[in-house]
């Protein structure tokens, strides 16, 4: 197994490469690198949640629209939880 | 990809006696389709209207310019999340131990970057090792 960035960073170059499918254009690759450098320049990192934190409680629906409650997962153990973008 | 790669950590991450679970914006139809595709052993949720990702600070908002270069590649998140603002959060993975306190947090406003599976696993090992042993 690879490792999972080796393979984030060979897919952003050749996204970037502007190859198919995506035929990026480098302007569009500029203004891509130019939003994540504004959104890390804003700070978000230092404000989110970190270690020795209280993790807020949650209850939400899973794909197949059942309750999933934080509570009754950590009766269990501990929980890895990962925030995901999307499919697209 | 990330998904994919959190799917290869799970059986160790359930011998460890945690779970994954993974919070995203969408809708529970296109949840629904991608942990189908994928065979995910773990829960997809859907944090409508971004409102837990808000609480760990992790939520921003599109700048006007990316909105219309997302909308070109055909990403269009106000159908995706039901809203028509177009916010994300920051990819973050975070360990919760069973009293609800973060333990490990990884946060990166650079998407093409994510925490290594492989790193957060260490991390849970050590967790669970100085819980059994203190």
């Amino acid at each position: 197994m690879s490792n999972l960035n080796d393979r984030l960073q060979q897919f952003k170059k050749n996204f970037e490469s502007g190859a198919a499918p995506y035929n990026v254009t480098p302007e569009r690759v500029a203004m891509m690198h130019r939003a994540t450098a504004e959104l890390k320049a804003s700070g978000i990192e230092a404000r989110a949640l970190k270690i020795g934190d209280h993790a807020p409680d949650f209850a939400l629906l899973n794909q197949d629209q059942i309750e999933v409650r934080s509570r009754d997962l950590l009766r269990q153990g501990p929980m890895l939880v990962s925030f995901f973008r999307g499919h697209w | 990809m990330e998904l994919e790669a959190l799917k290869e950590i799970d059986p160790a991450v359930r011998e460890l006696g945690a779970r994954i679970v993974v919070l995203a914006p969408e809708l529970e139809r296109y949840t629904r389709a991608l942990h189908k595709k994928l065979g995910l052993p773990f829960d997809i949720l859907t944090d409508l209207h971004l409102k837990i990702a808000e609480q760990f600070g992790l939520v921003f908002t599109f700048p006007d310019y990316l909105r219309d270069l997302y909308k070109s590649f055909g990403s269009t998140l106000d159908r995706f999340h039901d809203e028509s603002e177009y916010r994300l959060p920051v990819p973050a993975r975070y360990i919760v131990d069973a009293s609800g306190e973060i333990r490990a947090a990884d946060v990166n406003a650079d998407y093409t970057i994510r925490p290594e599976p492989s790193e957060t696993l260490r991390l849970l090992k050590e967790l669970v090792r100085t819980e059994r042993d203190p």
